[in-house]
């Protein structure tokens, strides 16, 4: 009797695990891409970076991106060094920019129906070890069990600590950037 | 007749120094990216042991191994095929972990050394080299154990 008991609590309590588990709501992506795009009359300079990781919870909206800054690829290596560089991102000291923010409508979301959904993004957006407050908006595509994001903001870089006094750089660099995200997510684990 | 000979020597000089001028300009513009597989290795190593470098000091791993101008260390890293896929570039991407460690060493291709997966199998235990872009750490963000970061990589055996 004591024994069936504890058998059927134990059962109930696995069952919970279990359904719990399976709608945890976690999605991670490390299919990314996150695209740096400069344009003054100058020259058009525009870097790619597919090494960035990315959250979101389905039920609380955060999201989270983490972007090795090294990742970033210029066509030109000069550029590229004068990106790593200490006067500009420093990535030796900040290897990371993150993003972390919330979905502020993500009851408006229904991951379970194919569509595609407007999301806004609250939060913070660190660079270079500086953190400003953010408000992005952007798109969350459902189709199936496969969930894509798309953003596109600006980023003012002098907000950040990085800045070019002078030299070729301070003329060839907008003081405003375009960035580009595009990410592919999956449920934790999968 | 001496003065015509200072104007040659002028002019000569003159143009020598503008042509020198403008090929070093133009040879830093078109500077070629580093060609990482040509360039000798700093570390050899398993995926193990950078992230368990990395997980026990951060900082210390960083100065190690990054540097300040984007040209990071060379590495070749053994370790077990854990996942294999391709990011939005078409390049292949290959995560050597093992089953125990917290985090891995995730390994992006070319898409000249794509090819040389072919074969390729997870469970497998192989060796790569390419260019260290970051390190492995435990994200409170993300909640997540974020692995080593290599790129520019190519396959230089199967163990």
């Amino acid at each position: 009797m004591k024994k069936s008991v504890l058998l059927s609590v134990a059962a109930i309590f696995f069952v919970t695990v279990a359904g719990f588990a399976q709608v945890s709501g976690k999605l991670v992506s490390t299919k990314t891409q996150v695209k740096f795009f400069s344009t003054t009359p100058a020259e058009n300079i525009e870097a790619n970076n597919t090494a960035t990781v990315s959250t979101i919870n389905t039920e609380t909206g955060d999201v989270v991106f983490s972007v090795p800054m090294q990742s970033f690829e210029f066509e030109k290596s000069l550029m590229q060094k004068h990106f790593n560089q200490d006067k500009f991102l420093d990535t030796k000291t900040h290897p990371k920019a993150k993003l972390t923010g919330k979905i502020t409508n993500i009851s408006e979301i229904n991951f379970a129906k194919d569509g595609t959904y407007n999301a806004v993004v609250e939060g913070e957006l660190t660079i270079k070890g500086k953190t400003q407050k953010i408000r992005e908006k952007g798109t969350l595509t459902v189709k199936g069990n496969a969930i894509e994001v798309n953003s596109v903001f600006d980023v003012t870089l002098a907000e950040y600590g990085v800045a070019f006094e002078d030299g070729k750089p301070s003329t060839n660099i907008a003081k405003t950037v375009e960035i580009t995200i595009k990410a592919e997510y999956e449920p934790q684990g999968a | 007749m001496n003065k015509k000979k200072i104007f040659k020597i002028a002019g000569i000089t003159a143009i020598a120094g503008i042509l020198i001028g403008a090929s070093v300009f133009l040879y830093m513009f078109f500077m070629p990216h580093r060609d990482v597989q040509a360039t000798k290795t700093d570390f050899t190593l398993t995926s193990s042991e950078i992230v368990m470098e990395y997980l026990t000091d951060n900082n210390t791993a960083n100065e190690k191994y990054l540097a300040e101008d984007g040209e990071s260390k060379v590495l070749e890293v053994s370790g077990m095929v854990s996942k294999i896929s391709e990011d939005f570039n078409g390049q292949k991407v290959i995560l050597l972990k093992y089953p125990q460690d917290k985090a891995g060493v995730s390994a992006t291709f070319t898409p000249q050394t794509n090819n040389n997966l072919k074969g390729v199998v997870v469970g497998q235990n192989i060796t790569v080299k390419g260019v260290i872009r970051a390190g492995a750490s435990y994200d409170e963000d993300l909640e997540l154990y974020e692995n080593v970061i290599l790129d520019k990589s190519d396959l230089i055996k199967i163990n």
